[in-house]
């Protein structure tokens, strides 16, 4: 069952358009949310006056952060970084479209209608919108809050990580080549396809019941409880299954806690769902970053030393950004070997609106500026992309500067096995002679280019751990609960696999129940690329228990050793003598009649990092971090339009080192997605604003990829950890960690179609021909 | 209120071989009716301005996005939605490909998706695989970059063809 392409379990279901979403939740008199957002970039709010919305008839409640505890919340909630933002704004907005107050109605025209009829007061103060302006002297304050180890004469840091080892004056010696430049990255965006949306039924029982788009319930249990200021079993999040999160859905929402608040003062269930304008304008996108990146190598192509400097764009709030600026740092020592650094990242508040992790949060940012610069080194040095890639992998071995260990590496093998299979070398310089020499004067050129990354599996954060049971029916069939969330990459098909191959069942035998916080047990959540290990050690290791208990319970039924048994499809039997066997059914039976009523239940739980407190420090960038990075390199093949500056992007090649592929179908789907999301970021898609204001609130002027600009791929399987039975389950992350090696790969790509060099995203050759 | 005074009429509305006999007032559109009235959830409502194709039905064998149609408009036609493919329980061999070929993740583009290929194989029953990229590019998916939706939209053509000729 390990290793097979089985189709996922949830597919009936989604292809008959039985499986409920939070979107399809409707409960009878349920009520709708609407909410009212600010108008402006940021000002004190002197008033609002809500009687006149109170008296239309329809209106059942409304809210103002009056009616919400002094109870901020955030992303990330230390003593370094606390909670900074209000889910209902109190008395200052900070950004265009935060939430002011929040109406639930009998049906959408009347909530909209009271919407209109609240009144409020402000007092205009002045803001500010890019990073390098908010960052001023003269720049006005965004929040009280300063940092205070900061150094730099610096406004408006909500956070600052900062890390650096070696000797740098030793390796400026050594330097045979130093090179600067700055990357920038633009305001990307997730687009999941189920909007954001909550349905929150508090009932006469004072148990509040939510369904919520997300990407892990246990996390969402605990924001709500402290928001809420209500106790954890009085909340319960129910499963709906998710369309879609690339990371979005991970962060308290106001919605969130508004649909909860309004459902406790009407006693009715309230229904909130976001409109697509609203999320393509207010709600959190990803991390736009600007990337000062300075590389020392020797003449051979060895890195010596870097120093970078990260300037995130934040927004008004936290959010993840401060983890945004820790992962670039993680992203710039992971996949090559950095034997000194010098790293600052800044997170800075700036009058926008608030960011979230989306797919390889930070990796995106710096793979791009990484491997562009080192096309652009190589080729000042006359070697080959690939042979400095090579120089540099991490491998086997490898001690991170934090301590954590690189168990296995296949980076070498990615990058070796790529080149072949693409013929990599061999098009590349024959692209760039003819660039160079101008020799190519067709209209359509073609380039190639390559990529690395590495991401991490899991780290630890709040709620650390997954668990697991497994619960047999009288005729052996098998029920898991389990807390993970499927939200789209195949969580619940993974586990039930990863059942199968231990009870050596068929799949079809296999029930997950999943995602529901009174009736699973605790996940870790679908988020920080750690789903599949530390869920997945979880329910191996509950197999693994329910296997030692239905074989010792056969052993005395059939008189042998359990030793001396196996099983395979409800049937346990002796090796030597398969003849002799008996059913699981028969096993329970006799089980529960002679262990006084035991029905067998199988019980695991796993948590990476078994060896640290906490995970690492979001200031310094100290201690452990995750368990495995999982290793890739990948080549884009593009075509330029010589004439209107087209890309097309023709094939992609993923060489991918994820661990043990459980399901090699799934993986491939991954992959496939995350080519799709990096051609649009490299290509077209971009969140335009000015001064705070969304131009291209929606799909069709965001210009994500649709069918037509399909990128055929290719995939190679590097496996360098073999899934062994009864050994420890190391498989790796592939959830995000190939958005990044392809980003850069497409635009070393354009350079050697072109000649011209992409310093920002989306690339546009068409300013840079002459 | 905004909606005083609107007229409220009662129509009848075919969807997948039944007569639903439905309250509604004249700025309904097709898609809130299939949803919040007659909980006919599988059409999804993604974007509601015509962008991304998941709320995809038939009308007449032919893919219409349900969000930029008027549920008055739907008298007299014949409306397929999600819920009218699978036959007495039985998957069609589209549904059985996207689930076989990995086409479908998070599965909320799959309903408009799936409308969208059933409206090309009622005009088109031998697209090539340009056909089937232009079938779909009004169907946003975010999950699967395509590639697999497209492999099982091939995938049952072939095997269609494939019958007609072994008939």
């Amino acid at each position: 069952m390990i290793g097979r392409r089985i189709p996922r379990i949830d597919g009936p279901i989604k292809a008959t358009g039985e499986a409920k979403y939070t979107t399809d939740i409707y409960l009878p008199d349920m009520l709708v949310a609407k909410m009212l957002r600010s108008p402006l970039p940021h000002a004190k709010i002197l008033n609002i006056d809500i009687s006149k919305a109170k008296k239309i008839p329809g209106v059942k409640a409304i809210i103002t952060g009056r009616d919400a505890w002094d109870i901020r919340h955030g992303f990330i909630e230390t003593p370094r970084y606390p909670a900074d933002q209000y889910c209902l704004a109190n008395d200052r907005v900070r950004y265009i479209g935060e939430e002011i107050a929040c109406v639930a109605a009998v049906d959408e025209d009347t909530a909209y209608e009271a919407i209109d009829a609240i009144k409020v007061t402000y007092e205009e103060l002045p803001a500010v919108f890019d990073i390098f302006e908010a960052i001023k002297p003269d720049a006005p304050d965004i929040h009280e809050f300063r940092l205070p180890d900061l150094i730099e004469p610096f406004k408006n840091v909500g956070g600052r990580c900062a890390n650096s080892f070696g000797d740098m004056e030793a390796a400026f010696k050594k330097a045979y080549l130093i090179r600067e430049d700055r990357f920038e990255t633009q305001l990307r965006t997730h687009c999941y396809l189920e909007p954001q949306a909550t349905v929150a039924y508090y009932d006469v029982n004072g148990k509040l019941n939510v369904w919520t788009s997300s990407m892990g319930v246990f996390r969402k249990r605990m924001h709500l409880s402290k928001i809420l200021h209500m106790p954890l079993s009085k909340i319960r999040i129910h499963k709906s299954w998710v369309g879609g999160a690339f990371g979005g859905k991970i962060d308290l929402f106001s919605h969130e806690f508004c649909t909860s608040l309004l459902s406790i003062k009407t006693g009715k269930p309230v229904k909130y769902v976001a409109e697509r304008d609203e999320i393509f304008s207010y709600f959190r996108h990803g991390q736009p970053m600007v990337i000062d990146l300075k590389t020392l190598v020797a003449k051979d192509g060895t890195i010596l030393g870097q120093i970078v400097r990260c300037y995130n764009n934040c927004g008004a709030y936290r959010g993840s950004g401060v983890v945004c600026i820790f992962l670039c740092w993680g992203f710039i020592i992971l996949p090559y070997r950095i034997p000194t650094l010098d790293y600052i990242g800044y997170s800075i508040y700036t009058n926008n609106p608030v960011r979230a992790p989306q797919k390889g949060h930070g990796a995106p940012q710096v793979r791009f500026a990484v491997e562009s610069q080192l096309d652009i080194i190589a080729e000042e040095l006359g070697i080959d992309p690939i042979e400095i890639r090579l120089k540099n992998a991490r491998q086997k071995g490898d001690i991170l500067p934090n301590g954590d260990t690189i168990k296995n590496a296949g980076l070498i093998e990615c990058i070796e096995e790529i080149e072949k299979k693409t013929d990599f070398r061999k098009k590349y310089s024959k692209n760039l002679k003819e660039v160079k020499q101008y020799k190519n004067n067709t209209r359509f050129r073609r380039g190639i280019g390559i990529g690395v990354s590495s991401y991490f599996t899991g780290t630890l954060i709040y709620p650390h751990n997954s668990a697991a049971i497994i619960k047999f029916n009288d005729d052996g069939t098998v029920q898991c609960y389990t807390g993970a969330l499927d939200i789209g990459q195949g969580a619940e098909t993974i586990l039930a696999q990863i059942i199968a191959e231990e009870l050596s069942i068929d799949i079809k035998d296999i029930e997950i129940i999943a995602g529901d916080t009174d009736n699973t047990p605790v996940d870790i959540g679908s988020w920080i690329s750690g789903l599949t290990y530390v869920t997945g050690n979880a329910v191996k290791k509950a197999s693994e228990d329910a296997r030692k208990q239905l074989l010792s319970s056969a052993a005395i039924y059939l008189n042998v050793h359990m030793d001396s048994l196996d099983m395979r499809d409800r049937i346990i039997f002796v090796k030597d003598n398969p003849e002799r066997s008996i059913t699981f059914s028969k096993v329970l039976e006799n089980h529960i009649r002679d262990h006084k009523g035991d029905p067998i239940i199988g019980k695991g739980f796993f948590r990476g990092l078994k060896d640290a407190e906490h995970g690492p420090s979001l200031k310094n960038a100290k201690g452990a971090w995750s368990d495995s990075y999982a290793f890739d390199a990948q080549v884009a093949e593009v075509e330029v339009d010589m004439h209107t500056g087209k890309i097309k992007v023709i094939k992609a090649t993923t060489a991918h080192d994820c661990g043990f592929p459980i399901n090699p179908l799934l993986v491939e789907g991954q992959i496939d997605g995350q080519v799709s999301m990096a051609a649009g970021q490299a290509l077209s898609e971009e969140i335009i604003m000015e001064k705070g204001i969304t131009l291209n609130p929606s799909f069709l002027e965001y210009k994500l990829p649709i069918a037509t600009e399909m990128v055929e791929n290719d995939y190679i399987d590097i496996i360098t950890e073999e899934y062994k039975k009864g050994h420890h389950f190391h498989t790796k992350e592939v959830g995000e960690g190939y958005v990044s090696g392809i980003l850069a790969a497409i635009a070393n790509a354009v350079y050697n179609a072109t000649g011209v060099r992409a310093k920002r995203l989306p690339i546009r050759i068409i300013n840079n021909l002459s | 209120m905004i909606n005083k005074g609107v007229k409220k009429r009662l129509i009848t509305l075919n969807i997948n071989d039944r007569d639903y006999h439905v309250i509604i007032d004249d700025r309904d559109t097709l898609l809130y009716i299939l949803r919040d009235k007659l909980m006919l959830t599988g059409t999804k409502d993604a974007c509601g301005v015509g962008e991304c194709g998941a709320c995809t039905v038939l009308v007449d064998g032919k893919a219409v996005l349900s969000c930029l149609m008027l549920a008055i408009d739907g008298q007299g036609k014949k409306i397929t939605t999600v819920e009218g493919l699978a036959k007495d329980g039985k998957l069609t061999d589209l549904q059985k490909a996207f689930i076989q070929y990995g086409a479908i993740q998070c599965g909320y583009c799959t309903s408009g998706m799936l409308m969208s290929v059933v409206g090309l194989f009622n005009t088109n029953p031998n697209p090539t695989k340009n056909d089937i990229k232009k079938a779909i590019e009004g169907n946003i998916c975010r999950c699967t970059g395509y590639n697999k939706i497209i492999d099982a939209i091939e995938a049952v053509k072939d095997k269609r063809l494939k019958d007609k000729n072994d008939r």
